[in-house]
Order: C-alpha cells, then sequence, then structure tokens
C-alpha cells in the first residue's frame, strides 16, 4: 500500500522497541512527529508482534488499547466550553479524541457507564462548541452518557470521584453544576423538560437555543411521545437530538449475543438510515420544480415536499406527523457533519420544533468496547490495555440472580407462569429465564405503564404475570398498579429490585418509596425477604397467591449464605405469619426485609453490654402478623421497627395497629427506625448506610436511648468505624 | 451505521481499512507495519480462491437450522482446534486459514442481521466470501454517507427555506404568537 512505502525506516527500527505496549506513549510521537495529528486510538499497538511463520491472528493476547494515559495536549487547555469556541474542525477532531481517552481511563478507575459515553463523544465536542452553555441548554436524556460533558464543562478534575461518596453524580445533577440544567436519571423526560424551557424563555422574551438528547431506547418511552405531540402542537424553537445506535433494549444483549433490538420503533428507525432514495426521482422532480419556476411558488413548494415524501424514509413522517420538522440520518461520529447542521440550525430563526437523527455507535472508539455484546454499558474497574474487568468474587450471588432462578423453578412446576420487565432483562436477571422460556419472557421497552396493564390483561386470562420492575421504576406505572391491578384484584405479581439505598446510582434509583405506595393499596399482598432463602419462598408464595395482587421487594447486593432450598424450589409461606429469630427480653427488634440482618448484627452488639434482645423477621407488611406484634407488644417494654424505606412504611402501619388495638395505652414504647426525610447521595453503601442512620451501631443505639441509657447510646455511636 | 469491526478483528488487516472512519482515510497512515499487511494480503488471496463452495454453515458443521448457542459452540471448538497457537507446526498455514475461515463464518452467524442477508444470499446461490461482503458494504456504506450527506443538506436548506415564512399572520400557533411578541418588543426597544 502506498500508505507505508514511506515509513519503511521507521518501522523497521521501531519494530522492536515497540514491543512493549507500554512503550507506546514515546514510541507513537516519535512517528507522529509531535501532537498535531492527535493519538489516534486506532493505533494498534500489538501490531508489531514478531512471529515465524507470517502469521498470526490475536485472539487473547496483546492489548488493544494504551495501558498508560495519554498525553492530552488540547484537553487540557479546555475547562469550560467557552474555550473550545477558538478551535477549528481539525482541532476538533483532536479533541473528540483526546476526549474519548480521557473518558476511557476516567471509567476504568473508577467504573460506570462507558458505552454510551464513548458514542456521544463527537456530538458532545460539536454540541458545546456551536451551542453556548450555560445560557443554551443542553439536556442529556438518562444523564449515563454525560461523562464527556461533565469534563468540558469545569469538573474533570473531579472525574476520579465518580459514583463515589461525595464525588460526582452518574447522571446529570442541577445541584453539580449550572451545566447540568436537568437532573435525569429514569429516562426519557428531556423532551418534556426542554419543552418546559423554551417555552419558558418564550415568556421571559429570550432568545437561548434549548437542545434535548435523547436515545432511541428512551423514545420507546411514551413520555417522549406525549413531549413531542405537544411540542409540535406549541411550535416553540428547541431541537431535539434522537441519539440512535440501534440498542432499543438494555443491556443491548441477551446471555447468547447481541440481541436485534425490541419493538416496531427500532424497524422504522433503521428503514430511515437504510432507505436509498432514487437519485433518478429526485432529480426529476427538481426538474419539474424548475420548469415550473417563475411564480409558481406554491406549486412547486408543494411539489418539493412531494419529493421529499417520496424520498424520505416511510419512518420521519412518524416526526413530521407530531410536528417536529426531521433532519437526518446524520453520522455521529462525524464532526464537521455536525457542527455544519448544528450551526445551520442555531443561526435558522424561527424553526419550530426540530429533529436532528444522529446515528452513533455504542461504545465506540475502545474496540474491547465496540466488541462486547453489551459493549460496555455498565462496567466495573477495568484494565484499559487489556479491557479486563476486576469483578470482585463472591461466595454468594446476587439478589437478581437468586430471583431469576426461583422464577425458574416455579415456572418448570406451573406453565401458566411468565414473566414481564421493561427493557431491563439484564438488570432483573430475567434473561436467564428468557434463556430457559423463550416464549413466556416479555420485554416491553421501556415503558413500565404499559407492562403493567399488560400484565393485568395477562392476568385476566389466567395466567401468572409475574412483573420485575425496579423499586425506582415502578414509581413510573403507579396508577396502573392501582386502578388496573389493585382496584380490579388481578392476580399480578410485582418484583421490585433494588428496594431500598442503591449505592453509586444514587438517589434516582433508590428505592425509598415502595413499602409506602404499596402497603397502602387496599387489595395488595406486601412481603420482603430477610435472606435468599426467604426470597426463594415468597416467589413460591406470590406464585400461589391467586386471588389478589402481591409484591415483594429485595435490594441490591449478594446473598448473606444461607442454605438456599432443594431444587431452587421455594415452598409458599403462611400469609401474614411472621417469624421469631431470637428469643430475648425487654427490648424487641422487630425488622423488615434485609433490615432484619441489622437488626441481627445490632443484637450481637448488645450482647456484649448485657442485653439479650428479640429479634423477629416480620416477613409481612400487609397483612401484618397481629397475634405476633399483640405479643410483642405486651411482653416487651421497648418495640422498635426497623425497615429500609420512607415513613409511611412497615412502620406506619405496625403504628396504625398498635393504636387501633389499644397497645399503645399500656406500657409498651413503639420507636420506629426508617430512611430519613431527605434524599441519600450516591455513594458506597455502606457509607450511605450511615449517614441515613441504618447501621446496626444506630440501630444499638437507638435501643439504648429509649431504655434511657444515653451514655452507652453515645458509646457505641463513637466506637464504630 | 455499519461498522466494519467484528470480533476479535484481525489487527492490520483490511479490516481496518475498510472501516468509513473517513479522518482515517485522509490521515497518511505511516504507523502500519507492512511486512504484516502483505502477510494478510496473501492469506486473504488464498482465502478468496479457496473458499468458492463451503457455505459457513458447512465449515462450522452445522445444518442451515443452528441456533446461536449452537453456532457458538462449534465456533469454540473449532477454534480451539485450528488455532495457529496450538496447531501442529507443519501445519500451521492450512490450519490458520482454516482458523480464520471458521472465525468469518462466526462473525457472519452470530450477527443476526448479517445472517440474515448472508442467508438470503444463499438462498440466491451465492456464496459472498466474508471480505468480498465487506468491500460491498464498504462501498455501500460509502454511497450511504453521500446519500445521507445529500439528503440532510436538502432538509436544511427546506428548512432555511420555511422559517422565511413560517411566521407569516396566518399562523396561529403558540410559538409563532410569542414569537412575533418578542420580535415586537424588541422593535420597540
Amino acid at each position: 500500500m502506498a500508505l507505508c512505502a514511506c515509513s519503511f525506516p521507521a518501522i523497521v527500527s521501531c519494530c522492536a522497541a515497540a514491543s512493549e505496549p507500554q512503550k507506546s506513549t514515546p514510541f507513537a510521537s516519535h512517528l507522529l512527529g509531535g501532537s498535531d495529528l492527535g493519538f489516534h486510538p486506532l493505533l494498534k499497538l500489538n501490531q508489531v508482534k514478531k512471529r515465524s511463520g507470517g502469521v498470526y491472528a490475536s485472539l487473547s493476547e496483546g492489548a488493544e488499547y494504551y495501558s498508560s494515559r495519554p498525553p492530552t495536549p488540547l484537553l487540557d487547555t479546555i475547562n469550560y466550553p467557552i474555550h473550545m469556541k477558538n478551535l477549528s474542525v481539525k482541532e476538533l477532531k483532536q479533541l473528540a479524541d483526546e476526549l474519548r481517552s480521557d473518558v476511557i481511563f476516567n471509567v476504568s478507575k473508577t467504573g460506570g457507564h462507558l458505552g454510551s459515553s464513548l458514542g456521544v463523544v463527537e456530538l458532545t465536542v460539536a454540541l458545546h462548541y456551536v451551542f453556548n452553555a450555560p445560557r443554551d441548554k443542553i439536556l442529556w436524556d438518562v444523564g449515563h452518557q454525560s461523562y464527556p460533558h461533565k469534563i468540558l464543562t469545569g469538573r474533570r478534575d473531579k472525574m476520579h470521584t465518580m459514583r463515589q461518596t461525595n464525588g460526582l453524580a452518574g447522571f446529570t445533577k442541577r445541584a453539580e453544576s449550572e451545566y447540568d440544567c436537568f437532573g435525569t436519571g429514569h429516562s426519557s423526560t428531556t423532551i418534556s423538560a426542554g419543552l418546559g424551557m423554551a417555552v419558558g424563555r418564550d415568556l421571559k422574551g429570550e432568545r437561548n437555543n434549548v437542545v434535548a438528547v435523547i436515545g432511541d431506547g428512551a423514545m420507546t418511552a411514551g413520555q417522549a411521545y406525549e413531549a413531542m405531540n405537544n411540542a409540535g402542537y406549541l411550535d416553540s424553537d428547541m431541537i431535539v437530538i434522537l441519539n440512535d445506535n440501534k440498542q432499543v433494549s438494555l443491556p443491548t444483549a441477551n446471555l447468547d449475543g447481541p440481541i436485534p433490538p425490541v419493538g416496531a420503533l427500532s424497524s422504522a428507525l433503521s428503514r430511515l438510515q437504510s432507505n436509498r432514495p432514487l437519485r433518478e426521482l429526485r432529480e426529476v422532480a427538481k426538474g419539474v420544480t424548475k420548469q415550473i419556476g417563475g411564480p409558481m411558488h406554491e406549486l412547486a413548494a408543494k411539489v418539493d415536499e412531494y419529493a421529499r415524501g417520496m424520498i424520505s424514509g416511510s419512518g420521519s413522517t412518524l416526526f413530521e406527523e407530531l410536528g417536529l420538522y426531521y433532519i437526518g440520518p446524520v453520522d455521529g461520529h462525524n464532526i464537521d457533519d455536525l457542527v455544519s447542521i448544528l450551526k445551520e440550525v442555531k443561526t435558522t430563526k424561527t424553526t419550530g420544533p426540530v429533529l436532528i437523527h444522529v446515528v452513533t455507535e455504542k461504545g465506540r472508539g475502545y474496540p474491547y468496547a465496540e466488541r462486547a455484546d453489551d459493549k460496555y454499558h455498565g462496567v466495573v474497574k477495568f484494565d484499559p490495555a487489556t479491557g479486563k474487568q476486576f469483578k470482585g468474587s463472591s461466595v454468594t450471588q446476587s439478589y437478581t440472580t437468586y430471583f431469576a432462578e426461583a422464577l425458574i423453578a416455579e415456572a418448570e412446576a406451573d406453565k401458566n407462569i411468565v414473566a414481564i420487565h421493561a427493557a431491563m432483562g439484564g438488570g432483573t436477571g430475567l434473561n436467564l429465564f428468557l434463556r430457559r422460556f423463550p416464549e413466556r419472557c416479555f420485554d416491553v421497552g421501556i415503558a413500565e405503564q404499559h407492562a403493567v396493564t399488560f400484565a393485568a390483561g395477562l392476568a385476566c386470562e389466567g395466567l401468572k404475570p409475574f412483573c420485575a420492575i425496579y423499586s425506582s421504576f415502578m414509581q413510573r406505572a403507579y396508577d396502573q398498579v392501582v386502578h388496573d391491578v389493585d382496584l380490579q384484584k388481578l392476580p399480578v405479581r410485582f418484583a421490585m429490585d433494588r428496594a431500598g439505598l442503591v449505592g453509586a446510582d444514587g438517589p434516582t434509583h433508590c428505592g425509598a418509596f415502595d413499602v409506602t405506595f404499596m402497603a397502602c393499596l387496599p387489595n395488595m399482598v406486601v412481603m420482603a425477604p430477610s435472606d435468599e432463602a426467604e426470597l426463594f419462598h415468597m416467589v413460591a408464595t406470590a406464585a400461589a397467591i391467586d386471588d389478589r395482587p402481591s409484591c415483594f421487594r429485595y435490594p441490591r447486593g449478594n446473598g448473606i449464605g444461607v442454605q438456599l432450598p432443594p431444587g431452587n424450589k421455594g415452598v409458599p409461606l403462611e400469609i401474614g405469619k411472621g417469624r421469631v429469630l431470637i428469643e430475648g427480653e425487654r427490648v424487641a427488634l422487630l425488622g423488615y426485609g434485609s433490615a432484619v440482618q441489622s437488626c441481627l448484627a445490632a443484637a450481637s452488639l448488645l450482647e456484649s453490654h448485657g442485653l439479650k434482645l428479640t429479634v423477629v423477621d416480620a416477613r409481612f407488611c400487609k397483612p401484618l402478623d397481629h397475634s405476633l406484634i399483640r405479643e410483642l407488644a405486651k411482653s416487651h417494654e421497648v418495640l422498635i421497627t426497623v425497615e429500609e424505606g420512607s415513613i409511611g412504611g412497615f412502620g406506619s402501619h405496625v403504628a396504625q395497629f398498635l393504636a387501633l388495638d389499644g397497645l399503645l395505652d399500656g406500657k409498651v414504647k413503639w420507636r420506629p427506625v426508617v430512611l430519613p426525610d431527605r434524599y441519600i447521595d450516591h455513594g458506597s453503601p455502606a457509607d450511605q448506610l450511615a449517614e441515613a442512620g441504618l447501621t446496626p451501631s444506630h440501630i444499638a443505639a437507638t435501643v439504648f436511648n429509649v431504655l434511657g441509657q444515653k451514655r452507652e447510646a453515645l458509646g457505641i455511636m463513637s466506637s464504630r468505624n | 451505521m455499519r461498522c466494519g469491526y467484528g470480533l476479535a478483528a484481525l489487527p492490520g488487516t483490511d479490516a481496518r481499512l475498510f472501516s468509513p472512519e473517513p479522518s482515517f482515510l485522509r490521515l497518511p497512515r505511516t504507523v502500519h507495519p507492512t511486512r504484516i499487511k502483505f502477510g494478510s494480503f496473501k492469506i486473504r488471496a488464498k482465502i478468496g480462491e479457496a473458499r468458492k463452495e463451503t457455505s459457513f454453515y458447512d465449515m462450522l458443521g452445522i445444518s442451515e437450522k443452528g441456533t446461536l448457542p449452537e453456532i457458538k459452540q462449534a465456533y469454540k471448538q473449532l477454534a480451539r482446534k485450528y488455532h495457529p497457537d496450538v496447531s501442529p507446526p507443519d501445519r500451521v498455514e492450512e490450519y490458520t486459514e482454516r482458523f480464520i475461515r471458521v472465525q468469518e463464518a462466526y462473525e457472519t452467524l452470530s450477527d443476526p442481521r448479517r445472517k440474515a442477508l448472508y442467508d438470503k444470499d444463499l438462498a440466491l446461490g451465492l456464496h459472498l466470501a466474508f471480505s468480498a461482503r465487506r468491500r460491498y458494504q464498504f462501498d455501500e456504506e460509502l454511497e450511504d454517507q453521500s446519500e445521507w450527506r445529500n439528503r440532510w443538506q436538502t432538509q436544511l436548506s427546506e428548512l432555511k427555506r420555511r422559517s422565511m415564512s413560517r411566521d407569516a399572520g396566518g399562523n396561529m400557533s403558540w410559538g409563532a404568537r410569542m414569537r412575533r411578541q418578542r420580535e415586537e418588543q424588541s422593535k420597540q426597544v
């Protein structure tokens, strides 16, 4: 190839030197002669492995990326978007490359969302170059692709604290920076918020731009259409950027390989991309309008319109019908194209709502991510050179996996059991169920409301639907739970994963409210397992409850290591009965769900102080075990209810019962331990529990406080590490 | 955008050359070790010749109705057998060829979209070798790109044209009214 002819001597001399990839930096800069060409991540470091026989294949050996951070001379000069304004397009490309490597190295140290951020590097650079944040509003839907945005807007030096206690949030957050104009975390909200900002701007008479970036996955949610419909009607100027990477479902793969996108929308989008208009047809149309010419502007415009309708993909009419002007598809990794389009749209006055269809590739620029089935959507710390993630090893598996196995065991026995999830096959563990029962697992896209009512419809036909939706995402479907399921007493089972505090994802994904909003419904059975064996039993119990809806919640994290029931098949529990774990005196700890483990730990802490507590696992919040609670109230001085939920949940139901039963008129003291009345920021699970006041030490200190032993309470709190 | 990156792409092969990234094409690739490139050319040429008859399914030893796990299993077995590192030294060339072919077969058959295309071609009686299809794809993609560019340029000019007359008296949408109000206010100021 002529390309390489001139570099022969350079190659030969560097072949030997570059056999260790660690020397890549001097090697590359020596060859490229300075930094004007930037560090192209396509530079392959294992090209110079020599092997006799001439042919080699790189399966697992040899790094395909840098192992140490390459220098980023241009990015180092950019602290805020305003510093980018004088760059040329060529420099913007170099900036994009440097930004990409920065993202990879930052995420490799902290973990986080990698694939999505890599896909929008060029888009981020183009947006900040053309628009003037923070006056111009740029909104990122879901926010997990905002890492390049954060780097460019003054938070580069804090990227090593991403998703950690007191560090940067993993999603956009208004309190963090003025460049984050809207807090995100759940999907499909940015068009709505962007429209609100556009209308607010119009009412105030100002002239800034509003840009909402939304992905094709988030487009499967109804709210996006509600927003577009309204935007088309109001005709306010705003730009919606549809970031299409053909990954309409999370986590973009099931266990066996890449998944073709879910839903009819994705095929419409693909048609848009692949539609190859007949050039001749367009030329003909153009010719016709030319001939008409003159004063026949109206007619010419109509013909133009027809021609556009003929040549544009059949999917664009969807957006056009909603009232958004469609532009695209555009190569999302070509900064030239992006900048010119954005500039054009920005300088056009009175556009109304415009939708720019940008096509990107998730994980672009990092070979391991591009090849991975899940495109490295969410990763833990990894080694940049080899792409290997440092997954911790644990004796037990996650509650998510246990749930999936329990459901599979139930479904083996009962062919009416089906599972529904909303684009979270990996997160809910239902990918395992899908592999075993491909015809009985339904992924509806990011549409929780539809998932619940769909499950209700299935229940009408006598099937046994299990709806696996995160506790936090269930909030979206609340009316459907109340009106479509509970009111009609349909036996839909809700499996709420990620209940309680969730660690690095922060308050946007925290499942604090599900006990409150589920237990107040008249017909719902509400239960929570305290360990993984209980989870198996509760799945069996839920499968057995066939006359009313039921739900159970379980936390993020791994099991504690109890023995599982044989064959993964649980035994249905007696509804409305708790169990006493430790018999004691004076003080009773009534725990619900995973909080029971904290109660047990608190009890062992207090044993050394001479107190033997009673620890009870309530199992059911609704119906409560009335006889057990009466028993506890009559034989103890203090009753403390503990749960990892907000006010209005388990503790409130117990208090209500105690009051109505006259038990509070006696001598027992009831105290609740719940999540405090504020949002707990992201951080490590241990830090979050400490912040929330739900650690075993806190519970033990509460016991001492109620007993009047304040000094011992202080002692416990100050001696915890 | 369809990208030419498959699973475990052989570095230095024309997989990179066929990537549709325009910046790649413009930069002089001073860093390519030519020796490796020539080697791969030879291999590819050989493969091109020898590969005319066997279909990917035959190569993997599965039926045309094979499911993805079956394909994966067959690939893993054959890859382990034919990998250059574990092949007997006198048959490295032959084994490596087969390994590369098996690799291509797996790449095509494991991606549902490519598998669909391949099945279609097979039904028509064409067995397009992987690299041939890549070349075809590349041309397609180049053409796609320019089609895309033409399309959005047309759309942009249409947008500009529309915006001229957008807020004419007849348009009573909320946004149009607000824009007119804003214009009048700024004129007064």
